[in-house]
């Protein structure tokens, strides 16, 4: 066999689609005005949301101490951040959505190719793991709390039980999905197992994985927060712990809408981070077969 | 950077940045243990009476549960340690959850749910009272509810199915001939009693204090009742220790319950303490506005009690008959089964805390 197994990647078999690169983009002038709209749209929206938010609550809102107006919540952003919790609330909460979700994929990803690659797993599996993933985490909220206390633990668990599944379903399917010409192609130049797996396999499911992964970061990002409502130790916080701890303390919505716009800040950012995972070829082939 | 690479040296750096930063900030991995202040020959320094692991309480930021942090604040300064660790819930099913998995020693729980407990096999006795009255039903001041004979189809918030505050309300409504299917009641959390009031969301609401006297700082709550008039001497929350724990650690059990009783002879010993103990709970265990504990102590005086708050066989056989009657116990768990009073016997012979607050 003279053959590298180099050549039956899914990119040798399919060709990527051209990427546009420096050379052949669109002219300068009409790039700026492209960019200039991506900022300024978005940028709009948002303060048009702003105006009409503040302008409601003056206009339609009967107790004004009730809900805050976005320049009181901006000002709870700032109380919280001199009182020292805003930095120690948002640690908290990415640290145990870094937890959970790097268990979730320590352990999905894996278990997903298997079931997807294995028929007899995935008849074992298939059904119990369909049971399991309608569940809501916040569901398993009492149970984390029998099994684990208040601790970090309990959060971790649920975020870890919120991710997984997606994750395993949408390796496995994955799998299941590939095209049998890339296996047949692999086979016929006589790959080895683990070398099908690495050279073949995990590469043409490399997309729709990350796919996967990117859905349950967003998963693990909401139930953190509402894990954190009740099975965490007021001593470690975090934004969910944020919320409820501001309805213990009388009319302080502004925290209450304060740790709301917090959160999806912060999940904003995570999704934005895991987008360019986008960017490297071994995912955007994926994407341009579409 | 290859994708693979890229992923593991920022899944490196992530992982390893964002544990460390929560280690440093929250769990204070990189901090020194503090030194134990020793045991000190002063009997009064409940900490050095303890000899085990220390025991972790459950509470809520109500004042039912007041003497908890007290108890804390007092021992920290006078010991410069703690004789347990307070625990802060929001509400009462997670302290249960913590209680059932053998994660708390001791709680702060609502009498009848202890009883409950009990009945449902659970080792758990009732050692202490948290206080005495401190709860209000409070309606809108606009509200067309004068009597508690109006509450009738009204939509009335109660804390939990297993709250004394539904037991005080069946009570209410049982002295004027009527009962608790002729109001429409709700479980709602306390934190959002006031808000479900002031927006029309519910009639009335009752709950333990300071949620009550908020919506009257607040100025649109009025009190219907005062539990304190409704049924003088009533009691909502208790002290419950494991049964476990009370044979394996009597001695340190008896340290806890002391501890508990003295803050509540303290607090109820002047006004200066009352205040105190408003400000530093309020501001380093409830995270709660100092004036609204402030209120709740002082106006009246008596709205909330922390003395005699040994627990007695008759008050509990009134709260497990008139449970019985309301659906919420069954009767199978007697006194003997979820009490233990020989920890304090005699109000008398609980002694206030020596300890003078240190003026502003």
């Amino acid at each position: 066999m003279t053959q590298s197994p180099q050549q039956v990647t899914p990119s040798a078999v399919t060709p990527p689609a051209p990427r546009p690169s420096a050379d052949d983009a669109a002219p300068p002038a009409l790039s700026t005005r492209f960019e200039w709209s991506r900022l300024w749209l978005p940028l709009a929206t948002t303060v048009a949301f702003l105006f009409a938010w503040h302008y409601a609550v003056i206009l339609l809102s009967k107790d004004r101490d009730l809900f805050p107006t976005p320049w009181k919540v901006v000002r709870a952003i700032i109380e919280l951040a001199e009182k020292g919790v805003l930095i120690n609330y948002i640690v908290s909460s990415l640290f145990r959505v870094t937890a959970g979700f790097a268990l979730a994929v320590i352990v999905g990803v894996p278990f997903g190719l298997l079931l997807g690659w294995f028929g007899t797993l995935s008849r074992m599996f298939n059904p119990l793991i369909q049971v399991l993933r309608p569940i809501s985490p916040i569901a398993w909220i009492p149970v984390a709390i029998l099994w684990f206390g208040v601790d970090d633990r309990a959060p971790v668990f649920l975020i870890f039980l919120a991710s997984v599944f997606p994750i395993a379903v949408t390796a496995m399917a994955a799998v299941q999905n590939i095209q049998p010409v890339y296996v047949r192609a692999a086979r016929n130049f006589g790959l080895s197992r683990s070398q099908l797996f690495r050279r073949v396999i995990l590469p043409a499911t490399m997309p729709q994985i990350l796919t996967g992964i990117r859905i349950a970061l967003g998963i693990a990002w909401l139930v953190v927060v509402a894990a954190e409502m009740v099975a965490v130790d007021p001593r470690s916080g975090g934004l969910g712990y944020l919320i409820i701890d501001a309805r213990n303390a009388g009319k302080r919505y502004d925290l209450v809408v304060a740790g709301m716009v917090m959160i999806g800040l912060i999940g904003l950012a995570l999704d934005a981070l895991v987008r360019q995972v986008e960017k490297f070829d071994e995912v955007r082939w994926g994407y341009a077969n579409k | 950077m290859s994708l693979k690479r890229t992923a593991i040296v920022w899944g490196i750096v992530w992982v390893g940045g964002i544990t460390a930063l929560h280690g440093a900030l929250n769990q204070q991995w990189f901090k020194p243990a503090p030194k134990s202040a020793g045991a000190s020959a002063d009997g009064a320094r409940a900490g050095a009476a303890f000899s085990g692991p220390k025991f972790s309480v459950g509470y809520i930021p109500v004042t039912c549960h007041l003497t908890c942090p007290v108890t804390n604040f007092i021992n920290k300064a006078t010991d410069s340690d703690e004789m347990f660790k307070p625990m802060r819930f929001n509400g009462f099913p997670e302290i249960k959850e913590m209680f059932l998995s053998n994660r708390l020693e001791a709680t702060f729980i609502l009498a009848p749910l202890a009883m409950s407990l009990r009945e449902q096999g659970v080792p758990i006795k009732i050692v202490y009272l948290g206080h005495r009255d401190g709860t209000a039903l409070v309606v809108n001041k606009d509200s067309t509810v004068r009597r508690v004979e109006d509450l009738r189809g009204k939509k009335v918030a109660i804390p939990n199915r297993y709250s004394n505050q539904r037991i005080m309300l069946h009570r209410a409504l049982k002295k004027r001939g009527m009962t608790l299917d002729d109001v429409i009641l709700l479980e709602m959390s306390p934190p959002d009693m006031p808000i479900s009031l002031q927006t029309g969301a519910v009639d009335a609401i009752t709950s333990g204090e300071p949620f009550m006297a908020q919506t009257e700082l607040d100025g649109y709550g009025r009190v219907l009742y005062q539990a304190k008039d409704e049924w003088p001497g009533f009691i909502s929350c208790v002290l419950a220790v494991r049964e476990d724990v009370i044979q394996t650690r009597r001695a340190d059990v008896q340290a806890l319950v002391d501890g508990i009783a003295r803050s509540g002879k303290w607090i109820d010993q002047s006004m200066d303490n009352r205040m105190h103990a408003a400000d530093v709970s309020a501001t380093q265990y409830y995270n709660q506005d100092p004036k609204l504990l402030r209120h709740v102590l002082s106006k009246p005086v008596d709205r909330v009690r922390y003395s005699n708050l040994v627990v007695h066989r008759p008050d509990f056989e009134e709260i497990e008959r008139l449970g019985i009657e309301s659906g919420v116990l069954t009767g199978k768990a007697k006194f003997d089964d979820y009490a233990d009073p020989s920890f304090v016997r005699d109000n008398n012979d609980v002694k206030p805390w020596d300890y003078e607050p240190k003026k502003q």
